[in-house]
């Protein structure tokens, strides 16, 4: 799991109100080098919650120093979204983990993909 | 480049998009369409025609003239096909020529390090990598190189004839009887050896009551059966008719199948925009696995992200993608608590509230199914104008939907019908029918609908 699926996704446990951002708990990283398209990066960031990006990146030890706003002008700054798309990017979560954030229910990650399958009644 | 006489092969439904794409990727000249084939002309290199995602075979064109009609008499007919669907040798001697020159053109891009289709040993590419540098550059490098090859092979190629043919002359000739006396005729004018194991050239024909065909395949394989696909799902050129029939081109989108399958739809929406991200969902583990593989044999992993979900809950915030591409299954059972038919205006609200206002949403859909869809969505050129009167507005009565007159706006929110009847439990009123297209799936056919998502009063007040 990428953290820019990570970045979509949400709880969607009956009776949830904020199921977001999903905890991560990983237990296995990779990192997977992607060609880098500036263009492509800086065209997705609007379209990201850029705090649960920055928190996601945290949580795997991967932040490389981004500011946890959103710096202007970011368009141009090749080295912000080299950054920006290393962790969107080529990250991803192996084995592990997300957790709603308020019911604590747990979604396994196995082999890079998350199970965000519910149960009957959930 | 020479200018070269082509046409391919379209399953139904399929020859308006695939005239619009020679167009577009070609830039083909002289586009025609006919039920079932699509006739153009183009000087692109032979590897960018072979890249062409909505057709089913390529042929390069000998001949196209108007309908024959057969005399019921045999001999006689045999002198009609041999004046009219034969005729002058001159025609066939160019056409192998041409064939074979395309046969090197199509050897040596391969060579050059694009995909691969067949693996040969390598001595043998060595040395078809050498003649074909020779080929190209000119024809008469091409007589040379042929007459050192083997010489009686180069003028006169072994054939074998498959002709199909429908209408009048169906009725009094099977394509079997015709193909023989089509092969017959070559034969003795042009001094062909007949093969019907392992021919050197499949000579095509095609007549019908509006049309007289002659081509010769240039490939081996279809274009539609695709490489890279490891696993096959959706007929291919389907699957890249729901991208090509969206009303937005998808650079710069997030793009869900949430019923992905093998990701048929998805590996060709990814290869035709390289800046979006694909999402695939599925329940199934077994169909997630064999949508991975594909994605590895394509080269498009890291392109599409795939998580077990199912399409009726989807773990996305409403308006989180732009675009949503859907092969809705039909027939086999959709969960273990509900068919189809059931589950269908649930799915559909599901979609629609991921996708954001502007976006829009491509469903393959059964014939039944289709019916059934335009039942679920109705959209009224009133609901787009704002009215607070009408956000209590519940229709209680099925037959209501039904009725394309009825100026009472639908609202989008949840509206259990007081019947128990599955068919009608909800209704969306804020997509925007656009375009609706008829494919063959071979056994059966299909609608491709697409639709755009509406602002309307209930988007902003009812969500959630």
């Amino acid at each position: 799991m990428k953290l820019l699926t990570h970045n979509m996704l949400t709880s969607h446990v009956k009776g949830v109100v904020k199921g977001y951002p999903l905890v991560i708990k990983a237990t296995e990283v990779k990192v997977n080098e992607l060609e880098f398209n500036a263009q492509f990066v800086s065209r997705m960031i609007p379209k990201l919650e850029w705090s649960a990006l920055i928190q996601a990146a945290e949580w795997l030890g991967q932040s490389q120093d981004l500011p946890s706003t959103l710096i202007p002008n970011y368009e141009n700054d090749e080295e912000f979204l080299r950054k920006v798309h290393r962790i969107l990017l080529e990250v991803e979560v192996i084995e592990g983990c997300l957790q709603c954030p308020e019911s604590g229910r747990e979604f396994p990650i196995s082999k890079g993909v998350p199970n965000m399958l519910l149960d009957e009644g959930e | 480049m020479m200018m070269r006489h082509l046409y391919c092969t379209a399953g139904a439904g399929m020859e308006e998009l695939l005239a619009e794409e020679v167009q577009h990727k070609l830039y083909a000249s002289q586009v025609e369409q006919i039920p079932g084939r699509v006739f153009f002309c183009c000087n692109a290199d032979l590897y960018t025609v072979t890249q062409l995602k909505s057709a089913e075979r390529l042929f390069l064109l000998l001949r196209k003239t108007e309908p024959i009609s057969l005399p019921k008499n045999p001999a006689k007919a045999a002198a009609v096909i041999k004046e009219r669907v034969v005729g002058a040798p001159a025609i066939w001697k160019q056409a192998f020529l041409t064939w074979t020159a395309l046969q090197d053109e199509l050897q040596s891009s391969q060579q050059r390090g694009h995909k691969r289709r067949r693996e040969e040993d390598e001595e043998e590419s060595l040395t078809v990598a050498d003649e074909s540098t020779h080929t190209l550059t000119s024809s008469t490098h091409l007589l040379k190189t042929s007459n050192e090859m083997d010489e009686s092979r180069q003028h006169t190629p072994s054939f074998r004839v498959s002709c199909r043919c429908s209408g009048v002359i169906a009725r009094s000739y099977t394509s079997q009887r015709l193909s023989r006396t089509i092969g017959m005729a070559i034969k003795e004018h042009l001094g062909w050896k007949v093969d019907l194991r392992e021919p050197v050239l499949e000579v095509n024909v095609y007549l019908s009551d509006d049309h007289c065909v002659v081509g010769i395949p240039l490939l081996k394989h279809p274009l539609a059966s695709r490489s890279y696909m490891k696993h096959n799902g959706l007929r291919s050129t389907i699957a890249w008719a729901m991208t090509s029939l969206c009303p937005k081109q998808l650079n710069d989108c997030v793009i869900l199948d949430p019923m992905c399958g093998v990701g048929a739809v998805l590996l060709e929406a990814a290869q035709e925009y390289s800046n979006a991200v694909f999402l695939g969902m599925d329940t199934e583990t077994s169909q997630l696995q064999k949508a991975a593989e594909n994605l590895k044999a394509s080269g498009m992993e890291g392109r599409v992200q795939l998580l077990r979900s199912s399409a009726m809950e989807i773990p996305l915030a409403d308006g989180a993608v732009d675009v949503v591409l859907c092969d809705v299954p039909f027939g086999r059972k959709f969960s273990c608590s509900s068919d189809m038919p059931t589950a269908l205006p649930h799915l559909l609200k599901e979609m629609e509230r991921v996708i954001r206002v502007g976006g829009h949403l491509v469903l393959l859909l059964s014939l039944q199914l289709s019916a059934q869809l335009k039942k679920i969505i109705c959209t009224h050129k009133h609901n787009q104008h704002l009215n607070s009167s009408d956000t209590n507005s519940v229709h209680t009565d099925p037959s209501n939907t039904r009725s394309e007159s009825t100026d009472k706006p639908k609202t989008l929110t949840f509206q259990k019908s007081s019947s128990e009847a599955a068919n009608t439990p909800l209704l969306i009123s804020s997509l925007q029918a656009q375009r609706t297209h008829k494919v063959s799936l071979g056994s059966t056919d299909a609608f491709i609908h697409t639709y755009t998502k509406i602002q309307t009063q209930n988007t902003t007040l009812a969500l959630k």
